[in-house]
């Protein structure tokens, strides 16, 4: 049950009826029940898992607690990290293991073909387990105390919001959420379903249809000149945002229309003067998570290589979220490329800082125009490594686009005119929130004609414009 | 040692590590009051704390590092 399918739309005004009913000390249990109940229609047996995770999370974090050393302590975290790691990694990471191996029998004639058992990635799982990993460290650096209800815990780890694909939240911020008695408040509520609206736009209008053009231009490489691979890869980017992006918002906006606040996802990535900039814009929640549980203790330990240390730091955080997007080795060089894009602007810092604001770089229009450019052609030139189906097919795009590069691009007239409509809309509201947040305001102008001329405009654009029947988003892959 | 010497040995720091000779430090500031206060600097700041009061912080002690004032107990608490 995705959130643009026909049962979620059924579902969650349902849900939301339900829970402004129930009294407000029993929300929580009705959010749980509501989650249980939507993860279990994706697969039932998936549920178990999160109950599996819960259910360690809650007692070792309990054991953290009452336990006197601090070796104690960093004990039981431990011992949960690696428990509730299992399950990732053997989902995540069989199929490849398993190719590897073939391959290797295969390569020495020594392979005995079985029928292949093939298994699905219990879709959200990064997602719960790393708000559990968080959790744990958390309570074991003693930022927050255990939760002493499972239940609250559950539907931190289960909120059918954020399950499939995050926001990555923080026990810090939902565990107190879910605790208190939220009373129904109608300009919230309005707010939660904007958010949905325009989340369904970028993903009905923006990315499902751009998708069409990359689809037909990347799923037949060889056919496609180097001009088509360009606007694809650029294309991509976008997708990519629009869709993720998207999806998010109507995440954030779910949780919102319930009263609960979930921290942002993407703030206008494509407004970024730097690639550092980028990645505090774009999945921030991973981001930040990565920067905390990942980077800061790294980085703390190399501290006595200076900058040395923080490259080295930088590098093996990227190559970790790499390998998070997948266990491939696009995934990989994919994740490394970033690390070496942060690298060299980390050991730049300094003397670009200085540069900058000698000659008030970062006020001139032309700067800011060919930064933003500059990091948008490099974030799209990584995203082909992402893209493409293997290493051999990224780096035929590579020579394909230095060898063809101009030639006359692949058209498909409506497709393209569509996009273009979709993302100008997307891009023009993006730059007035980015350069003019108080003026020509339209979801939130204080005439009520221009408000509601805008909400059916969308409304408008979603079913004229929209691409139906494509239900998954990209990021439940990982 | 006085507050205030802690107070006057972490300035010259922070001018150091934030390329800035007039900047002033005070216990409320934190990383959104100072240019270049992000991730990567923050590490090197705590290095040159560390070398200059000739102490070890732990990783515990970096995350109740919420601003100039956190840093200053912190400090104190291992002097």
């Amino acid at each position: 049950m995705g959130f643009n399918s026909l049962n979620f739309l059924l579902f969650f005004p349902l849900l939301a009826v339900v829970y402004y009913i129930t009294p407000a000390k029993f929300r929580w249990l009705t959010l749980l029940v509501a989650s249980y109940f939507f993860y279990i229609n994706i697969k039932p047996v998936f549920a178990l898992l999160v109950a599996g995770v819960t259910l360690s999370t809650f007692i070792f974090t309990r054991l953290i607690d009452n336990a006197n050393t601090e070796s104690g302590k960093r004990t039981y975290m431990v011992i949960n990290i690696l428990l509730i790691l299992l399950p990732l990694f053997f989902f995540k990471y069989f199929t490849s293991i398993n190719n590897g191996i073939f391959a290797l029998l295969e390569s020495h004639n020594i392979r005995w073909p079985l029928p292949e058992i093939k298994l699905l990635l219990p879709v959200g799982i990064s997602f719960y387990t790393f708000m559990a990993i968080g959790y744990t460290v958390d309570v074991c650096n003693e930022s927050i105390k255990s939760e002493k209800n499972i239940g609250i815990l559950a539907l931190f780890l289960s909120f059918f919001p954020l399950i499939l694909s995050g926001p990555i939240e923080r026990a810090k911020n939902m565990l107190p959420q879910f605790k208190t008695s939220l009373k129904l408040d109608f300009t919230i509520v309005k707010q939660g379903m904007k958010m949905m609206l325009w989340g369904y736009f970028m993903k009905l209008v923006v990315a499902d249809r751009i998708g069409i053009y990359v689809d037909a231009v990347y799923g037949n490489i060889s056919q496609h000149n180097g001009t088509s691979l360009i606007v694809a890869s650029f294309l991509y980017s976008i997708q990519l945002y629009a869709d993720f992006g998207g999806y998010s918002l109507i995440a954030i906006g779910t949780a919102k229309i319930l009263g609960i606040n979930v921290m942002q996802n993407f703030k206008r990535p494509f407004f970024s003067i730097s690639m550092s900039e980028f990645w505090r814009r774009w999945h921030i929640s991973l981001i930040s998570w990565l920067t905390d549980y990942v980077y800061t203790p790294l980085s703390f330990s190399f501290r006595r290589f200076k900058i040395w240390g923080i490259v080295l730091a930088i590098m093996i955080t990227f190559f970790l979220s790499g390998i998070w997007h997948g266990a491939t080795l696009t995934f990989i060089v994919w994740g490394l490329i970033q690390g070496l894009f942060l690298s060299i602007e980390a050991l730049t810092n300094k003397k670009r800082t200085l540069f900058e604001s000698k000659y008030s770089l970062n006020r001139r229009i032309w700067f800011i125009v060919l930064s933003c450019s500059f990091t948008f052609l490099l974030f799209s030139a990584s995203l082909v490594f992402s893209r493409a189906k293997d290493l051999s097919d990224a780096l035929l795009i590579y020579s394909k686009i230095f060898s063809s590069m101009l030639q006359m691009p692949y058209r498909d007239g409506y497709t393209m005119l569509y996009s273009f409509i979709g993302f100008g809309i997307l891009f023009l509201k993006e730059f007035m929130d980015e350069y003019y947040p108080d003026k020509f305001l339209l979801f939130e102008n204080k005439n009520i004609i221009i408000r509601w001329l805008t909400y059916y405009f969308v409304i408008f654009l979603i079913l004229y414009l929209g691409v139906f029947g494509q239900e998954k988003f990209i990021y439940f892959q990982f | 040692m006085e507050e205030k010497v802690i107070i006057a040995k972490l300035e010259r720091i922070f001018r150091e590590v934030f390329s800035n000779e007039s900047l002033i430090i005070t216990r409320g500031m934190s990383a959104n009051d100072v240019e270049g206060w992000n991730s990567l600097n923050h590490m090197i700041l705590v290095s040159e704390i560390e070398k200059a009061f000739a102490i070890r912080f732990k990783l515990k002690d970096l995350n109740k590092m919420h601003n100039v004032g956190d840093m200053i107990d912190i400090i104190v608490s291992k002097l």
